[in-house]
């Protein structure tokens, strides 16, 4: 059922006064936080405030801006994008506390928290977004609002990083361009409110071309192998970014990309019918075990969770490729499943850095006596992406590996307990190191990040265990996720 | 009211008989001679508007000098594409405006000659409508030579160290392509015996002399390139355009290229009505070397310091969407390259005005002399960053709809590659934007010039924010252009008769 | 062939004479030689317009007593008449700004103002 509503589009526009309103005011501390601290939790209100039609089956539709026939700027909450902008808009809560606690004394902090603030309003947008310009438009826009914050230190590294992120994103945003302008040619339409636009009557070599270029476009973003370059540098962006842009907006808005072009653009049947997916799923699969790989031999925290973060991102795209329900519900589940854990570990990378300095790994020793709180929130996001029952990863590992059974794709079992196996094998030394190598004449004292570091990370964990616990969070339903699993499979 | 049949005149000679007494009324101060040249355009604008209305209402017509019935008379026709005379009298309005303050600034001119610099633009400005309104070929030589004239002495008003010679270099190009078109002129009213176009493209499929029209056409072709600085005749541009004052320089690259663009549009409806060429061998040309002005532009554009130099070379990648446009030569791509003609003239303008203020307020002219700029220049920063993304083509702003609708043109015709090349030109062009915003927001100062600048005077200040708010609009409200542009294209791709 | 062209010599004349103007102002080195070449040009697009005009045993188109068919036609020396006067402001400008790249640079070789570039 689809109903006209406002609240598609005034999510993003109001996200985007407030953000405007951090530029102008945002000399003064209070109105900075205040408006920023309005944007994001004026975003969560709308988007929840929609949660209750989303579940009872309502599409909530906002007509088109047309700029000239055809192409405009259309808004549309649809289950899929309901899970992503439900996801976003509760992290970016957390973000934005635990941001205003960690940038305090750096510089440039209107800048920072204005871009900051942008970047609600285009998630958001991305995630509502009817049709492919539209996502497209919001797309990159994420990329231009994200480059001030990752060149935010202004040092020549920061320079070089940015500068490999635009490259890399920008021409990802170029291939889904052309790939934009192929789809209009050969449909007449960009809408992605439908299960599949694209029809098998259109020749193979198009629709190949199309699938390539979208792909490869969203991919970038996802962090696929070998298109994952910019990721590991733009580590060098104070925490809150890189929790930014690894668990929230900038790489979910390419995961989220490529089960839009999977589900919406192309369509499981034709997709089934001509077999692209496989090659990707490969790909997939190869990021997830090379990506882990890469992950244990770096000793740099942040480094090391860039390169895990590459690896889960694919459990994404590999559930979509498999072009199985139960694979689905686990790739659209995963936005969540991941975002929390991984954020969770940024902010204690982040907390870690802010209370001792200490950014590589064997300098960690005995950090568990000083910081219990923040390093058991640390072993419960490892325990997740470990793959623990009762942990969010788990959900995530159980119906992948449902699915690629339901596909036939025994070997995705493989890379899945290979994958866990590599992920402890990352994540468990950190913990080891943490709680049991306590360099000789380490107190007990206990000291903490300041409470705006602390609880962010508290609360992200706990989500962790209520995620792998129960199907029905308050808030981030997994009935969302199978509401949209039945639309695209038509069931 | 609109009906009025003398706008039409009107609106080509206000501005060039305000030219002519811009001197005189200003005998006794030149104070008048800015107010004069304003009032003057502000005219012409009004005429312009009631002319467009009416082209909206009712459709193309035409205007008949004396009474003269055509093809003895000479004839003004008012068709969808004259419309453009709107963005004409808007950025030359806004230019004149700009003028005010920034000709007090120029070094080189005398004081008391200032009058001479609003008679001049006056000139151009009223060149380039009667280039678009006019009916008859002649004619069309005539205006191109007015405007051609007056846009080599503006160059050299700008008293950089080489303006005079980027002048010459602009007239020894601009004359021999104006004496190419009238050579070709002359061939067309040697075979058809006339110089109205309408009546010369009736006439020239009945003539079976497809030799001579041919030539013609490639003359035609070669003249209206080296005016629209298409790749390889473009090496006039980049000096001419990055020297002259700025307002002119937003008049130079935002309009009088275009005029090639139009020239060339006036041709193929010549030609296309008559029949008489097969049109494609052009077309490929004139794809190609738009791919590569596209390419080159851009790629020129990217290693440049001086930001006018850069802007330059991006008007030559510009001129390369267009015209690749126009050559693949599908519904779309021709409604695509007409587009920009508008559009890309409001962001070079925006563009433009915007970095001329920059130089009016600190001298400097290069992006590593003007780091830093926009903590002192807020609002002239945000209206250059909106001006880039705009070329960039990043929707919605202007920018966008013409990239948007050649690239669907390039597939329409069965070439996608140049859908490919459209795009890795943006993203080059894309490459310089970043450059540009490191610099100005960025990248700490060097010059103490830079801090201490504040935003220019309101009379170059609000022009740029209006062009940069025209910018975003132009992209959201794209179908109004469109609106003009379809049904012309449509009646361009009819051949006559079917 | 070689009678065609000698039938339509004027043209023939009018194209060669342009090529010589074109050649000039490619390869001389003085600003004014240069400039010659395109008043050669010039004149050459005159000359061709104005042969167009011709009528065999045509009379001068002028109306008055006596005055019978075949006229020439009038229209050509129309156009160069304008042409003319499009002609000597070119002419006029581009001599201005000789004189002052000549008193700003003290020469007007163009190669040697390439150097001062």
């Amino acid at each position: 059922m689809e109903v006209y509503d406002l609240r598609p589009i005034i999510a993003p526009v109001i996200s985007l006064v407030c953000a405007a309103m951090v530029f102008f005011l945002g000399h003064n501390k209070y109105w900075r936080r205040f408006w920023m601290l309005s944007a994001a939790t004026l975003k969560v209100i709308i988007v929840m405030s929609m949660l209750p039609g989303s579940l009872r089956g309502v599409v909530y539709v906002f007509p088109m801006i047309e700029f000239t026939p055809g192409i405009g700027l259309g808004f549309r909450a649809d289950a899929l994008g309901m899970f992503f902008a439900v996801v976003s808009s509760t992290l970016w809560v957390f973000t934005t506390i635990y941001a205003i606690g960690y940038m305090k004394g750096e510089g440039q902090r209107v800048r920072f928290f204005g871009f900051f603030s942008l970047c609600v309003s285009t998630t958001v947008g991305l995630a509502f977004a009817e049709n492919l310009l539209t996502f497209f438009i919001f797309y990159e826009m994420l990329t231009i609002c994200t480059y001030p914050l990752v060149i935010h230190d202004e040092t020549p590294e920061a320079f070089r990083a940015g500068r490999k992120y635009l490259v890399y994103t920008l021409t990802g945003g170029a291939c889904i361009l052309i790939g934009a302008v192929i789809v209009f040619d050969s449909t007449g339409t960009l809408s992605l409110g439908s299960p599949g636009i694209l029809s098998t009557d259109i020749p193979t070599g198009t629709l190949a071309l199309i699938f390539t270029l979208l792909i490869a476009g969203f991919a970038v973003k996802a962090g696929v192998m070998p298109l994952h370059g910019w990721l590991p540098s733009a580590m060098v962006a104070p925490t809150p970014v890189s929790a930014l842009l690894h668990a929230v907006a900038v790489v979910k808005a390419g995961a989220f990309g490529i089960l839009r072009t999977i589900y919406n653009v192309f369509g499981v049947d034709v997709l089934q019918e001509v077999g692209f997916t496989m090659p990707l799923a490969w790909l997939a699969a190869f990021t997830i075990i090379v990506g882990s790989l890469i992950a244990v031999f770096q000793d740099n925290l942040k480094r090391r969770l860039a390169f895990s973060t590459i690896s889960q991102l694919s459990y994404i795209v590999l559930g979509a490729a498999l072009l199985t329900p139960l694979a689905a519900t686990a790739a659209i589940v995963h936005i969540a499943n991941q975002a929390f854990p991984k954020i969770t570990m940024f902010f204690v990378a982040g907390a870690i850095k802010k209370k001792t300095g200490k950014t590589a790994v064997h300098e960690l020793a005995g950090i568990g006596y000083q910081m219990p709180w923040t390093m058991g929130a640390f072993t419960v996001a490892s325990l997740s992406f470990i793959g623990m029952p009762l942990t969010a990863g788990f959900i995530t590992k159980w119906y992948l590996s449902l699915g690629a059974l339901e596909s036939g794709q025994y070997w995705v079992l493989a890379v899945m307990v290979g994958s866990s196996m590599l992920n402890a094998a990352y994540f468990l030394p950190i913990i080891y190191l943490a709680f049991f190598k306590a360099p000789p004449g380490t107190t007990m004292r206990v000291s903490e990040a300041a409470p705006t570091l602390f609880i962010p990370i508290l609360i992200c964990a706990v989500y962790v265990l209520i995620l792998g616990t129960t199907a029905e969070v308050v808030g981030m339903p997994f009935s969302l996720a199978e509401a949209a699993v039945h639309f695209v499979f038509g069931m | 009211m609109y009906t009025w049949p003398h706008w039409l005149p009107l609106v080509v000679l206000t501005p060039l008989l305000g030219a002519a007494l811009t001197p005189i009324v200003s005998l006794r101060t030149r104070h008048v001679a800015p107010w004069w040249a304003l009032g003057m355009m502000t005219v012409t604008s009004v005429a312009a508007g009631m002319l467009i209305l009416r082209v909206a209402l009712e459709g193309p017509f035409s205007y008949l000098p004396g009474g003269w019935v055509r093809p003895y008379g000479i004839e003004l026709r008012f068709d969808e594409f004259s419309a453009s005379i709107s963005v004409i009298c808007l950025i030359g309005w806004l230019a004149v405006l700009y003028s005010f303050r920034y000709t007090e600034w120029l070094r080189e001119v005398p004081k008391q000659r200032i009058p001479y610099y609003y008679a001049l633009l006056l000139l151009n400005l009223g060149g380039m409508i009667g280039f678009v309104v006019t009916g008859d070929l002649f004619n069309l030589f005539v205006f191109l030579e007015i405007l051609s004239l007056s846009g080599y002495a503006l160059v050299a008003v700008s008293g950089e160290h080489i303006a005079e010679m980027a002048a010459f270099k602009y007239l020894l190009m601009g004359a021999i392509s104006s004496l190419i078109v009238l050579f070709s002129v002359g061939i067309l009213f040697g075979i058809t015996g006339s110089l109205n176009m309408a009546d010369v493209a009736s006439r020239l499929g009945d003539t079976g002399s497809v030799a001579p029209a041919a030539l013609a056409l490639g003359m035609l072709t070669v003249g209206f390139m080296v005016k629209a600085a298409l790749f390889p005749v473009h090496i006039w541009l980049p000096d001419a355009h990055s020297i002259a004052p700025s307002p002119i320089s937003a008049v130079l690259s935002g309009l009088v290229v275009k005029l090639g663009i139009l020239g060339m549009l006036r041709l193929y409806q010549i030609y296309y009505t008559s029949g008489i060429i097969d049109l494609f061998v052009l077309n490929q040309i004139l794809v190609w070397l738009g791919a590569i002005s596209i390419i080159m532009g851009a790629f020129f554009a990217v290693f440049q310091d001086d930001i006018k130099l850069m802007l330059a070379y991006s008007t030559i990648s510009n001129i390369g969407y267009i015209v690749m446009g126009l050559g693949l030569f599908t519904n779309f791509s021709i409604i695509g390259g007409s587009v920009h003609v508008f559009n890309h003239a409001i962001i070079k303008a925006t563009l433009f005005f915007a970095a001329g203020a920059m130089i009016y307020r600190t001298g400097y002219r290069t992006l590593s002399d003007l780091r830093g700029i926009g903590s002192s220049m807020p609002l002239t920063s945000i209206a250059i960053s909106i001006g880039a993304i705009s070329i960039v083509g990043i929707p919605p702003t202007a920018g966008f709809l013409c990239k948007w609708y050649i690239a669907l043109g390039a597939f329409e015709a069965n070439q996608p590659f140049f859908g490919f090349v459209l795009i890795f030109g943006a993203l080059l062009i894309f490459v310089y934007y970043i450059r540009m915003v490191n610099a100005f927001y960025f990248q700490a100062p060097v010059r103490q010039e830079v801090v201490d600048a504040t935003e220019a005077p309101a009379s170059m200040l609000y022009p740029t924010l209006l062009l940069a708010a025209l910018c975003l609009i132009m992209g959201v409200l794209g179908r109004i252009p469109l609106a003009f542009i379809e049904p012309a294209v449509q009646r361009l791709l009819t051949p006559l008769g079917g | 062939m070689l009678e065609a062209l000698w039938n339509n010599v004027d043209y023939v004349a009018s194209v060669v004479l342009f090529c010589i103007g074109l050649y000039i102002i490619i390869a001389k080195n003085n600003l004014i030689k240069k400039f010659l070449g395109l008043n050669i040009m010039e004149t050459a697009v005159f000359a061709f317009i104005i042969a167009l005009g011709v009528v065999d045993d045509g009379s001068p188109p002028i109306m008055g007593e006596g005055a019978s068919g075949p006229f020439a036609s009038p229209i050509p020396h129309a156009l160069v008449l304008t042409g003319i006067v499009v002609a000597v402001s070119t002419t006029a400008l581009a001599l201005s700004l000789i004189i002052r790249i000549y008193r700003q640079c003290g020469t007007i070789e163009a190669d040697e103002l390439r150097e001062m570039e």
